[in-house]
């Protein structure tokens, strides 16, 4: 190191009056100070994390909604977990598979003039068509049925195909995590990035980020995706990717420079750039990890988002997935089942509530994390 | 009422008859997520007539928790567990809300820290000194009855009466801070309780401010509790003083009593750490350690991890606030011991 | 007498109020508006006067956070041969940051919360590349034990929030010294630390600066704080150094009518001392394009037809090393 000697003093302790504040005396045995190795630096941040972590959870659980959102949250993931595991054990992928599989319920059937209980009756014409033509109304008939009700075998019915709804239900949730995740990373990154340097650097950066966002915050995000659907073929990952950049150079990056000028204006970031460090340094090792908690928070909200968008898109067949909640609900709206009302419920609200679910929940973590992270909320 | 000869620790150095302000055994927790904060433990002082008390200790000593207190206005969390405070003979603790508005302004008043940045930004002084006035006066004051009033208010705090209807951010600080006394002094308060009221002022602005307040309370024959980090700033206002640590009383007394030869390690080591401008300078004595936890604070005296003179005794038992003399009390178990600030050794 | 390591000469700062894109702007704030002041090798100098009188926009134009609209600051330093502060490029910038270092007034706000301690004390090495990682935790861990935060494993992996007051502003101590400077200013280092810790703090700071030949710039509005801590004290007023002489000159015999006013406000810890009336009138404004006549004329008991015909009063010598900016000091 290029320290002149006269000037490098190596004594122990402040001075005679003995240093105040130290819970013990400068005796250190070994007089060559701290241990620098990998494993106890580790071990520290360790014990940190798990300190801070504990506070944190004591800080949400005081909060219901927070927690509430948490445990629907954790029912999805486990469904999507579950998934794969129930395809390869008791699920036969002939049957259960959400895409190609195909499953017809055998059933009897009461010949009717018209239905009024699904999955029990048969219309006349169509009985007559596919079975006997002297069939009358009141006969029963033996047929297969697609979309099914719920049944031991299928929990939640078929669809219109004969597929099973809890399968593409549990495929649904991966689709759904997969592009939430897409989005908010993407919103994480871009929103942290603008929003630091615009509020660290201001001037041209700052005008020129704040009027793109001010666009990015009146794009209408639903047209502007089926605008770009009819361009593109999006799928999970693309579309993750451009609601997630819409959001995070938009309304998340106005957000999130607000508090990154708060941040911007403490004494630690003069400080580090009177140890030397360039404005770029300052960025991203002061700004940006202390705006970090607040994008976590903002980025749950864009997942919200992110999965109702999808959900709205692929209802109307314009994206590029294999299954998702959006798709299932396609689907019915295809076979003319939505307009039929509750009679096939099953092929509506298992779709459509857990679109309403997920993305409820997610918010409701947020507004938990919020209280966590949010240091206008947090009282102690 | 007849009055007692003997003085109890709560009137050292003060006036022997019945006080004006009594607190007594006052005991206040808060209740946070770490457990609970012992913020005051069994404080007691009495304020007389025209007389002016300081409360002075370092922060989270519990000086500010007693200003609320006395106002009724302790956060939700806190929880009085044992003690009075009787204004002339009344205690307030008792009482309820509606009942101690009416005492809030019309007898105590409170010019609290950063008061002057407290001011609504969008209405002038005058309307906002004339809310208070008719909330707390019932209304029954014309508005050309209120400008007189504030208009008196604002020459006695040295203020142009024309000032009034300027709006906050027209005036300097140390002006709002006097438009601040001018509101406190609405109402004819009996007491006023003055939490840190220059803190934030230059000192030529808190030389004149404190000169103020103390021709006002010597006209207008008020008592002001000062509450305050400063002891330079106490030693100038107070006639009567309270050290403060650890939520509770360490020595109270006659100002000129304690400041000749504190009896307490802790006030010695607040003179000795207050680098004077007078006189020769002398040594500072900084204190170790830092100021207990009120989650757990120290068994025996709370002072006794970071006092010099500690023995196990204090370690073990907690000393009693103990008369010394009419006008000094101490808890201190070696009261007799403490040195004499001026013995330092002088450096210049 | 040694050559000043630092020599301000007539160094300004004005803001400009009405900034506009297109606009010139017309009215500037005086924050410094010209000052002179030498600093010399391990001594430290007391800048003291009311909020707003310019003394932390100095310290910020000396650790290179502002630029002056004038002057300059010539530096003697060990990594450059002398130098104007106010004319250097990027590459004698990081060198001379390594000269200049800076404490600052809040502790809870001076260190990055999201940063360990030993992280806060190493980075200006790590931003100036001295030495290997080893090196630096090393050096990190020593400076921790100076400054009395012994041993250093029990505070180098905590964070800000972890410590009290006094010792972050022992970590902010540390980190300001790791690169051993020539010259650290302090703002207001101990004004928000409790009575008990201040002192601590301020015998610590003393004693690092005989140790290790530091120069101060100690910012302050507290003239006991300044009088225990500084050689020289420089009492500022509206952007202009108004006196400057050795602290227990100053003290007890001020020149300058406002320093006087100044050392007569200060409360004394002594119930029997009679205070004069500090002699001075009005309050503190905004010097906004001021008249160049006296900075003090309007509060000023002195002031006569000398006072209103002349420009601001220079700094002349009165006795060695007291020097004071008005015509009429005795």
């Amino acid at each position: 190191m290029t320290t002149s000697p006269q000037r490098t003093a190596t004594t122990t302790g402040a001075g005679a009056e003995g240093p105040p504040g130290t819970p013990q005396d400068g005796s250190d045995p070994s007089g060559r100070g701290l241990a620098t190795g990998r494993r106890a630096r580790l071990a520290n941040r360790i014990r940190v994390l798990r300190a801070s972590f504990r506070e944190n959870w004591a800080l949400f659980k005081r909060n219901r909604i927070g927690v509430v959102g948490l445990v629907v949250i954790a029912i999805f993931a486990i469904m999507a977990l579950l998934h794969p595991i129930l395809m390869d054990t008791v699920w036969d992928p002939e049957r259960y598979h959400p895409v190609v599989g195909y499953s017809a319920q055998e059933v009897e059937l009461t010949v009717v003039e018209e239905i009024e209980n699904p999955g029990q009756e048969i219309d006349l014409q169509r009985a007559q068509l596919r079975h006997d033509p002297t069939i009358q109304v009141g006969d029963t008939v033996e047929d297969t049925i697609q979309p099914a009700p719920p049944s031991l075998d299928h929990p939640l019915g078929t669809d219109p195909l004969g597929r099973d709804v809890l399968s593409q239900l549990m495929l649904g949730a991966q689709t759904a995590f997969g592009m939430g995740a897409v989005a908010a990373m993407t919103t994480v990154i871009v929103a942290t990035f603008i929003g630091s340097v615009a509020a660290y650097f201001r001037g041209w950066v700052d005008t020129v980020s704040m009027r793109s966002a001010d666009f990015f915050l009146l794009l209408p995000p639903i047209p502007f995706l089926i605008f770009l659907s009819a361009i593109y073929d999006l799928n999970m990952v693309t579309l993750g990717l451009v609601f997630g950049l819409v959001s995070g150079a938009g309304s998340t990056a106005i957000v999130l420079k607000s508090q990154a000028l708060t941040v911007a204006v403490k004494p630690f970031i003069d400080s580090a750039r009177v140890a030397g460090a360039s404005g770029m340094q300052v960025v991203l090792r002061h700004v940006i990890p202390n705006v970090l908690p607040l994008t976590f928070l903002y980025m749950m909200f864009t997942v919200s988002g992110a999965i109702s968008a999808e959900a709205i898109l692929s209802t109307f067949g314009l994206i590029d997935l294999p299954m998702s909640w959006g798709i299932m609900i396609q689907t019915a709206n295809d076979a003319g089942y939505i307009l039929r009302g509750v009679e096939y419920w099953w092929l509506l609200f298992p779709a459509g509530l857990a679109v309403t679910f997920l993305a409820f929940a997610f918010y409701l973590f947020g507004r938990g994390m919020d209280e966590v992270v949010n240091p206008r909320l947090r009282q102690r | 009422m007849t009055t007692t000869a003997t003085t109890t620790t709560a009137q050292a150095g003060g006036q022997r008859s019945t006080p004006l302000l009594e607190v007594d055994g006052l005991t206040v927790r808060y209740e946070t997520l770490r457990g609970d904060v012992r913020a005051i433990e069994d404080v007691s002082f009495a304020v007389g007539d025209g007389e002016s008390l300081g409360l002075v200790g370092e922060s989270g000593c519990g000086k500010s928790s007693v200003a609320l207190s006395l106002l009724g206005l302790l956060p939700k969390n806190a929880r009085v567990d044992a003690g009075e405070i009787r204004l002339q003979g009344q205690d307030l603790l008792r009482l309820p809300e509606s009942q101690m508005r009416k005492h809030r302004w019309n007898d105590i008043a409170m010019v609290f820290q950063g008061a002057m940045n407290a001011w609504n930004p969008v209405y002038t002084i005058f309307t906002q000194i004339e809310e208070a006035l008719t909330i707390h006066q019932r209304g029954s004051m014309t508005r050309s009855e209120a400008r007189r009033r504030v208009g008196d208010l604002f020459e006695l705090v040295g203020l142009d009466a024309q000032m009034m209807d300027r709006y906050p951010h027209e005036l300097s600080g140390g002006m709002r801070q006097r438009a601040v006394i001018a509101m406190a002094l609405s109402c004819d308060p009996k007491v006023i309780i003055a939490d840190e009221p220059t803190t934030a002022l230059d000192v030529i602005v808190q030389d004149r401010i404190l000169r103020q307040l103390k021709r006002i309370q010597s006209e207008l024959g008020m008592s002001i509790i000062y509450i305050s980090h400063d002891i330079a700033v106490i030693a100038e206002v107070a006639d009567r003083l309270a050290v403060m640590y650890a939520g509770g009383i360490a020595e109270i007394g006659a100002s000129h009593t304690v400041f000749g030869h504190p009896r307490h390690p802790y006030s010695w080591s607040l003179l000795t750490s207050t680098p004077s401008i007078k006189g020769p300078l002398r040594t500072l004595s900084p204190l170790a350690g830092e100021p207990p936890d009120l989650h757990d604070p120290p068994a025996g005296c709370p002072f006794h991890p970071r006092c010099p003179m500690a023995t196990d005794r204090c370690a073990a038992e907690k000393p009693p606030l103990e008369l010394l003399s009419s006008a000094q009390a101490s808890a201190c178990w070696y009261a007799d011991q403490v040195p004499d600030p001026r013995e330092q050794e002088v450096l210049r | 007498m040694s050559p000043p390591l630092l020599k301000l000469y007539e160094l300004q700062k004005h803001y400009p109020l009405d900034k506009g894109i297109l606009r010139k702007p017309s009215r500037f704030v005086h924050a410094v508006d010209g000052i002179d002041l030498d600093i010399g090798r391990g001594e430290s100098v007391g800048l003291v006067g009311e909020s707003g009188c310019g003394k932390t926009t100095v310290g910020r134009m000396l650790t290179l956070l502002a630029e002056p609209t004038n002057g300059s600051v010539a530096i003697r330093s060990d990594q450059l041969p002398d130098h104007d502060l106010t004319d250097l490029d990027k590459q004698d910038v990081n060198r001379l940051r390594r000269d200049v270092q800076m404490i600052f007034q809040d502790p809870y706000e001076s260190l990055n919360p999201r940063r360990t301690i030993i992280d806060a004390v190493t980075e200006p090495l790590r931003l100036q590349d001295l030495g290997s990682r080893e090196e630096q935790q090393e050096r990190g861990a020593e400076m921790l034990r100076l400054v009395g935060l012994a041993p250093p494993e029990t505070f180098a992996y905590r964070f800000p929030h972890e410590l009290s007051g006094g010792q972050r502003q022992r970590v902010a101590i540390a980190r300001a010294l790791v690169i051993n400077p020539s010259f650290v200013v302090c703002d207001e280092p101990t004004s928000m630390l409790d009575v008990s810790i201040r002192i601590s703090i301020m015998q610590l700071m003393r004693d690092l600066a005989e140790r290790l030949g530091v120069s101060y710039l100690y910012i302050t509005h507290d003239l006991g704080v300044a009088r225990y801590m500084c050689d020289r004290i420089a009492v500022m007023y509206l952007g202009k150094v108004v006196e400057v002489a050795r602290t227990e000159d100053l003290l007890a015999n001020p020149r300058h009518p406002y320093t006087q006013a100044l050392v007569s406000a200060v409360p004394v810890p002594d119930p029997t001392y009679e205070r004069p009336v500090p002699d001075i009138k009005g309050g503190v404004s905004r010097p906004v394009n001021p008249a160049p006549t006296c900075r003090f004329i309007d509060r000023c008991p002195w002031a006569d037809h000398t006072c209103e015909s002349n420009d601001h009063p220079p700094l002349e010598q009165v006795t060695s090393d007291h020097r004071v900016a008005c015509y009429h000091a005795r």
